[in-house]
């Protein structure tokens, strides 16, 4: 007898001129921490939505407290115990807690109308269990990011699941909010017997709360329920991507000195931004370091013009300048913002990938009388797909059917395209699987060396300590700290920390 | 064997291209004189009305919004073509250019205020139509202009092509090739259908979203307004209510037209052949039925339902043929 609570096998999915899944073998043990990995488009979130039931497989069973099963619908997976958490929050953000928590199952009174005090007292009881001190009456959009996520977790804990999925469940954490996300799933796999598949691209995640690992490469299995302690980063590695990893080594030898391109004096914005000094030289990577929620992605919003700005001044080149929009920023001063969200803000997902290639540089290619072909266009941002390696079928392809590398290589393409001296990069890698996040980081390194001066954002601490010349630590608006790098990750990220928690 | 279906085919276009064929045919056997000489030169009349009228919507659809004040600033800035040509006795190609001048004006309002205010253009719209039918009534003191310069009238009366086709249509379809110029090969076309399909991701890649708003709402005044002189031209008149109270005749084959052709009622795609096509087989329908003398409230109940259907079709759209081109 096998103590397997969940286990596919040889399961074949097949889209019209697609395997996703190619005889792939998954087996959860009871009462652990399963690691899913793979790289974008490798079949992970196939493999999830056959567990959760979205997808019926072609071939392969799938057995259930070693019981084949299939499921018809995503209800009758959950009914059956098994909860997804995805990246999209999932909550009704008007809702308070205790009405998203119990949402499926209302307490109802005698008249037959939802009993307030009853959703109270049902959620407060899931809320105590991942002793989370949280207020059913609060309003979701008043939680914090991390708050939000627990609640999802307390929310499928309620629906009595046995098997939680998550996907990316940290990818808009804090350290310490990651780091107490993973004491409660401990606990929660010790004390409620439960069992977590656990999705992700931060390896070191991985090794630290996981117990087995499953790799899928294109559609197969690259390696099956593996122990984790049988294996270590490089092997991990290659059997994701079939090679060994690039270790970047972005040292680059550079004097900034006096060569001050952006300079932002005294900034207070309409979003609570306070007294933000800021300069940014010529060539030169300067990091934007926070939590989530310290105004580092609003900063730049402010800038491109897209918020107010109260007081404080811009200087371009030791001149003052007002961008007054992003189509200033772009065609007047030559900034360019490659958005975190590359789905809302990145990208127009329904058109294809000629029109998202090439939309910054429209303005520029018109003829007269406004004219503008295809043509024209592919001639220009050609040589930036190329370079940036898009894997696509063709240029008339909608961009949404693309992977998520695919995308944000794209939406990086555009900003190449159009040739700007500063570019403000937010979360370049976000869901971005190993291969595509090492191309974008030497690309990074390589426009600075071009000459291109950039501001990163990202919460990514290995990211920034690996790319950023210069690091600016933000906290509730306002700038706390300034380092330079010296990409030492031990000494940076403790003095980063400091900056933060003093 | 490697048959391959061409991509024509697959488009919606296609399937209203038979639609339209399929209805012709059963017309034609069903009914007397639906081929007849007469009835396809009024058709025609008509068609060239809805196709602009549906245009008009389409722009406006485009930006995700919607322009539910068409109908009474088409026959605002007709009334107002009658004023200059009747009351002023300015000429009548000057005319026209001050009356496409208003309309646009008018379509600008639209526009402005949506963008400012961030209230969605149904409300706006909403609101403009009545004012702009209200202030219409009392400045025409709800009279009409009926002493029109001839040659005016009788362009709206002229037949050609062995007296089939009214030119009306040819404007028509003329402006749908401009219109699918301008979307298919230029710059501002290109900005306009991004900023409809995500206003954020356009923004940011450096468009002026809230412009290329105005832009699209004053286009549908200019077509709007277009279509305003057609009508005064083809029933030889400017009339207060020749598009109903409020305009209110106009709004059905303004919706139907682009929505049938596939224009995604969250914007970010147009289909100007579609609304093209569109529009031919919402008056097909009208006249046949008509003909079949199935009484008026049918026609209306069917109109009514093949616009229910169409917004279903739209629904379904979204999820499954995104995948076409964008223009088309």
């Amino acid at each position: 007898m096998t103590d397997n609570i969940l286990e596919l096998k040889k399961i074949t999915k097949n889209f019209p001129g697609v395997k996703a899944l190619d005889n792939a073998n998954f087996r959860l043990k009871k009462k652990s921490i399963h690691a899913l990995l793979g790289e974008n488009g490798a079949g992970k979130s196939t493999l999830i939505k056959i567990i959760t039931g979205v997808y019926n497989q072609n071939e392969g069973e799938l057995f259930l407290n070693n019981k084949a099963q299939t499921f018809n619908s995503p209800n009758e997976a959950m009914n059956s115990g098994i909860s997804v958490v995805h990246q999209e929050r999932n909550l009704i953000r008007r809702f308070s807690v205790g009405e998203n928590l119990m949402l499926t199952n209302l307490p109802k009174n005698n008249l037959g109308l939802i009993d307030y005090n009853a959703v109270a007292k049902e959620s407060k009881k899931w809320l105590d269990i991942m002793e989370l001190d949280i207020d059913p009456n609060t309003i979701v959009s008043d939680l914090t990011v991390a708050k939000m996520q627990l609640c999802e977790i307390a929310k499928a804990l309620s629906l009595e699941s046995k098997i939680l999925l998550l996907d990316e469940p940290t990818s808009s954490l804090s350290p310490q909010d990651t780091k107490n996300l993973f004491i409660l799933l401990k606990r929660l796999v010790a004390e409620q017997d439960v069992s977590i598949v656990f999705v992700s691209h931060k390896l070191e995640e991985v090794f630290e709360i996981c117990d087995e690992v499953t790799v899928l490469r294109d559609g197969k299995n690259a390696c099956e329920s593996e122990q984790i302690t049988n294996l270590n980063r490089q092997q991990l590695v290659k059997l994701m991507i079939g090679r060994d990893e690039q270790i970047i080594n972005s040292k680059k030898e550079m004097n900034f000195e006096d060569q001050n391109l952006l300079n932002l004096q005294s900034i207070n914005t309409d979003l609570g931004h306070k007294d933000i000094n800021l300069n940014l030289k010529r060539g030169e990577i300067l990091g934007l370091y926070g939590l989530v929620g310290a105004g580092r992605t609003e900063l730049l919003k402010c800038v491109l013009g897209l918020e107010k700005i109260n007081s404080g001044q811009i200087f371009l080149n030791n001149k003052e300048i007002k961008i007054k929009s992003p189509k200033d920023a772009l065609e007047k001063f030559k900034i360019g913002y490659i958005s975190e969200d590359r789905k809302k803000e990145g990208l127009i997902l329904m058109h294809d990938v000629l029109s998202n290639a090439g939309i910054t540089v429209w303005s520029n290619l018109k003829k007269i009388l406004s004219f503008l072909n295809d043509q024209i266009v592919y001639n220009k941002v050609d040589p930036y797909v190329k370079q940036l390696e898009v894997k696509t079928p063709s240029y008339q392809q909608i961009v949404s059917n693309l992977s998520g590398g695919n995308q944000q290589k794209i939406s990086v393409a555009k900003w190449l395209a159009s040739g700007t001296d500063i570019l403000f990069i937010d979360e370049p890698t976000v869901g971005i699987d190993i291969k595509t996040k090492s191309y974008l980081h030497e690309l990074i390194i390589d426009l600075s060396l071009k000459g291109t001066s950039i501001i990163l954002i990202t919460s990514d601490m290995p990211e920034m300590i690996s790319l950023a010349d210069r690091i600016i630590t933000m906290k509730d608006f306002k700038v706390v700290g300034e380092t330079i790098n010296n990409h030492n990750y031990e000494q940076m990220s403790s003095s980063i920390m400091r900056n933060i928690h003093e | 064997m490697n048959f391959k279906i061409p991509n024509f085919v697959k488009t919606n276009q296609f399937g209203l291209l038979c639609l339209v064929i399929i209805f012709i045919c059963i017309f034609s056997f069903s009914t007397d004189g639906f081929t007849s000489r007469f009835n396809i030169y009024a058709l025609s009349r008509v068609v060239a009305l809805d196709i602009m009228i549906g245009l008009a919507m389409m722009v406006v659809i485009l930006t995700g919004g919607l322009n539910l004040s068409l109908g009474a600033l088409g026959v605002s800035a007709a009334m107002f073509g009658g004023w200059c040509m009747e009351s002023m006795g300015i000429p009548i190609s000057i005319s026209i250019i001050l009356v496409l001048a208003f309309g646009s004006f008018l379509g600008w309002i639209n526009g402005f205020v949506t963008v400012r205010t961030g209230v969605h253009s149904f409300i706006v719209t909403l609101a403009t139509m009545s004012i702009y039918f209200g202030f219409m009534t009392l400045l025409t003191e709800a009279e009409a202009f009926r002493k029109l310069p001839e040659i005016f009238t009788d362009f709206g009366s002229l037949k050609l092509f062995n007296k089939y086709i009214s030119p009306l249509l040819i404007i028509s379809v003329l402006t749908c090739f401009i219109l699918y110029y301008v979307f298919k090969y230029t710059d501002i076309g290109r900005k306009l259908i991004a900023a409809g399909a995500n206003p954020d991701a356009a923004e940011l890649s450096g468009i002026s979203v809230d412009r290329m708003f105005i832009y699209c709402h004053m286009l549908s005044g200019f077509l709007a307004a277009l279509a305003g002189i057609m009508l005064t031209a083809r029933i030889g008149a400017a009339i207060p209510s020749m598009a109903g109270h409020l305009g209110f005749d106009w709004l059905l084959p303004a919706f139907l037209a682009p929505v049938l052709g596939g224009t995604l009622l969250s914007g970010g795609k147009v289909t100007v052949f579609g609304t093209m096509l569109g529009a031919i087989l919402v008056t097909l329908i009208n006249n046949g039925l008509y003909l079949i003398d199935v009484g008026e409230f049918w026609v209306r109940f069917f109109l009514g339902m093949i616009l229910l259907g169409a917004v279903l079709l739209d629904r379904a759209r979204e999820y499954f043929t995104v995948k076409n081109s964008i223009v088309s």
